[in-house]
């Protein structure tokens, strides 16, 4: 009786140590949603294995200042301001035999960015209007829209030919066919959707007419042909008095006639 | 080509007057012919975005313009030795214009490779040599100065085309700024309208009837002239006989190797070193603000009557200025040090190319000058386009920009050590032979001015003598005589 107590007591401590070899880490908060600020923290419990340090990871790559010494089981990070860029996923990480680790995810709402806030094109040209987000998590849905007279209509891709939209998670593109001035020009709202919110960024579209830079041009045209022509005349003008500054006769012959006319002239009063 | 020597006599080349006027005309000229392969460089990325362009296949157009600009150069010699400049700067400015105007239409890389690469860059081949060659014409003694002036339009165009490009290409995009581009390099016809061409006194024009008897001869002159000049075609050649010409096409062959790396690498290196952007950009503006006035003081000093008849020797000491300039840039790190070295190089390359041409106008004299710098201008080719690629080479290879700077420098310096010594050595051969040749020339004089028509014939048969006889004229007015005003015209017309 003894010997099965003993031996079941055995098997108990066996399979209750087997069940305490799976350690297990608690975080705290689980998950941060649209917070200015948390903090994180991981405590493994169950191991007996010996842990040499810790450290945290976000978005794969290693925060250099969370790199710890410590042996406790008990690791905090500090997330004092909260922005788009700190979003995304924090791994805390205990240096055991093997390493274990766990995962936080911190959650923002979308930052949607236009690449330029102002876009030119062409008249009956092809316009394209670019904007990128950067976050965690990325927005799942894209959509744009047109300001006009204050209210904002949206733009339904596939509806007609004149607006594409490209969407990836982190990029978005609307191309307008065949700009128009009067339909076109004004201002365009891209906004982004993830499962916090949405946020969105506007970009001004000009057009500008095809025949814009016909008037600088037949212009400067113009200013060419006529400087042209007056070099040329004041040329033609100076030149007949060279010609007859070499030769005497015909100068002689000139002033004669005009004493011709002249007396021509008197004679004919 | 020689002309009969009576009518040699008849022709001192102006000098001022309206000469200032064509000075103006060769500095918008030349201006365009330097400064548009770089200021379309502005256009190039929203070219790129537009047409879906690869940033090589955008470079193609600026090498390709810049090469067609250079490989021109015999052809428009040719048309400038036959029709005079105005007419090819006129065609050269139309070129130019439609060139840029049909570019903005254009849909396809090809397309514009076509326009404005090949025809841009004839038009603007043909705007250089004629500007180049008319100046000679106009001007003798104050060549150095009306050279320097006309040379300085490079840098002004550079400093005025680029705002002016990049404010029409916020404005107009690239397609309306080529159009207004195009509009703009009309001017050059403007340019080719001042460039009057100079009827020298004696030619079949004038109405003195003395010379009537003198008609007869001058018409069979210019029949004989003209079949001489086809023949001329064939004899480009006969150049590479002319030791000073080979002398000065080795050293300027060595400088335009190494003076483009520098320029294209400076505001990489600045950066390299720790230089922001905006003030990197910036040397390069001061580079070209100082080269602009450096032209014609260079000019101006160059006219002088202590360093006219020594030219060529100052021209070597430009360029080992030049490129001691770029051996000492790697030594020192800081901002300051580098704007000090942008201000010497301005200061260096602004020397060297105001001297670059006249240094061949005063080795070639004024007929052979034409033909002359189209063929220097198809050599340069060579190393220009090979020199900022072997440039960017070294620096990939080694990593490090301070051997760019090192080959660059001593490529230029021992390009102008070699020019020092072999002018000092041409000279002293050219004192050698002056006396014999002295002598052949008045056996020859004489001879002429008894049958003018007899010596026409027999210089056609002997196109070679006669190209002896003018080089020593061209090389006694030169540097031997230490007298900048040649009683004989070295410049027929």
């Amino acid at each position: 009786m003894n010997l099965l107590w003993a031996v079941s007591a055995l098997l108990l401590s066996c399979w209750r140590a087997n069940a305490s070899t799976a350690p297990n880490i608690i975080t705290e908060p689980s998950e941060v949603s649209n917070q200015t600020s948390a903090v994180l923290s991981c405590n493994l419990t169950e191991s007996s294995l010996p842990i040499k340090g810790s450290h945290w990871i976000h978005n794969g790559k290693v925060i250099e200042k969370s790199k710890s010494g410590d042996t406790t089981p008990y690791t905090i990070l500090r997330l004092d301001k909260i922005t788009h860029n700190s979003g995304g996923k924090y791994e805390c990480v205990f240096l055991t035999d093997p390493e274990v680790k766990q995962t936080i995810e911190v959650k923002t709402l979308p930052h949607v960015a236009a690449y330029k806030h102002s876009e030119h094109g062409n008249e009956k040209d092809i316009g394209a209007m670019v904007c990128v987000s950067h976050g965690y998590p990325l927005p799942t849905d894209w959509t744009w829209f047109k300001e006009e007279d204050g209210a904002q209509t949206p733009i339904i891709n596939g509806t007609t030919d004149k607006y594409e939209i490209k969407s990836t998670p982190n990029k978005t593109t609307l191309t307008i066919n065949d700009l128009s001035i009067e339909n076109d020009i004004g201002d365009y709202i891209c906004s982004g959707t993830n499962e916090l919110g949405t946020t969105s960024d506007k970009i001004h579209l000009r057009v500008r007419s095809r025949l814009a830079a016909l008037w600088p041009f037949l212009g400067i045209v113009a200013e060419v042909i006529i400087l042209v022509t007056i070099i040329f005349i004041y040329e033609k003008r100076r030149k007949p008095d060279e010609i007859t500054d070499g030769s005497a006769p015909l100068k002689s012959n000139s002033t004669e006639n005009n004493k011709d006319k002249n007396v021509r002239q008197r004679n004919s009063n | 080509m020689s002309p009969a020597p009576a009518e040699e006599m008849g022709y001192k080349p102006l000098d001022g007057g309206w000469g200032w006027m064509v000075v103006v005309g060769a500095h918008i000229s030349i201006g365009f012919a330097y400064s548009t392969p770089k200021v379309l460089s502005i256009f190039f990325k929203e070219i790129q975005e537009n047409l879906g362009a690869s940033s090589s296949e955008i470079a193609w157009i600026s090498s390709i313009m810049l090469a067609a600009m250079y490989a021109g150069g015999p052809v428009s010699s040719l048309l400038v030795n036959r029709f005079g400049s105005r007419p090819i700067v006129i065609l050269g400015g139309l070129m130019c214009g439609v060139s840029m105007v049909t570019a903005s239409f254009g849909n396809s890389m090809v397309y514009l490779y076509l326009c404005i690469g090949v025809i841009g860059g004839c038009g603007l081949s043909l705007n250089l040599n004629a500007s180049l060659t008319i100046i000679s014409k106009y001007f003798l003694v104050k060549r150095p100065l009306a050279n320097g002036l006309a040379m300085a339009g490079s840098p002004v165009f550079l400093c005025l085309l680029a705002p002016v490009n990049q404010y029409l290409l916020h404005k107009f995009g690239w397609r309306g700024s080529l159009l207004i581009l195009g509009g703009l390099m009309l001017n050059c016809c403007v340019a080719g309208a001042l460039m009057r061409p100079v009827i020298p006194p004696g030619k079949p024009f004038s109405s003195a009837p003395q010379k009537k008897v003198k008609e007869q001869p001058n018409k069979s002159n210019t029949k004989l002239k003209g079949r001489m000049q086809n023949a001329k075609k064939f004899l480009d050649l006969t150049f590479f006989k002319d030791r000073g010409f080979v002398i000065y096409l080795i050293g300027s062959v060595m400088f335009i190797f190494g003076a483009y790396g520098p320029i294209v690498f400076l505001s990489a290196y600045a950066i390299d070193q720790g230089v922001e952007e905006y003030s990197a950009a910036y040397l390069l503006t001061i580079m070209g603000f100082v080269d602009m006035f450096v032209r014609p003081a260079t000019g101006l000093i160059a006219s002088s009557k202590w360093i006219r008849p020594r030219i060529q020797y100052f021209f070597s000491f430009a360029m080992v200025f030049n490129g001691t300039c770029h051996l000492l840039c790697p030594l020192l790190n800081s901002y300051t040090f580098l704007v000090t070295y942008a201000v010497f190089f301005g200061v260096g390359f602004g020397m060297v190319f105001a001297l670059i041409f006249e240094c061949l106008m005063d080795l070639m004299g004024n007929e052979r000058f034409p033909s002359a710098v189209g063929l220097v201008t198809i050599i340069e080719c060579i190393p220009m386009l090979l020199g900022p690629p072997t440039a960017g080479l070294l620096v990939d290879i080694f990593g490090d920009y301070k051997y760019l700077f090192f080959m660059c420098g001593s490529v230029i310096v021992t390009g102008g050590l070699f020019l020092f010594v072999m002018n000092i050595y041409n000279y002293h051969m050219l004192e050698k032979e002056k006396p014999a040749k002295d002598r052949e020339q008045n056996q020859k004089s004489i001879e002429s001015q008894d049958q003018v028509s007899a010596s026409e014939v027999e210089m056609k048969q002997t196109p070679e003598a006669a190209m002896e006889r003018t080089e020593p004229e061209a090389k006694e007015t030169d540097g031997a005589q230490r007298d900048p005003l040649p009683e004989n015209a070295e410049t027929p017309y």
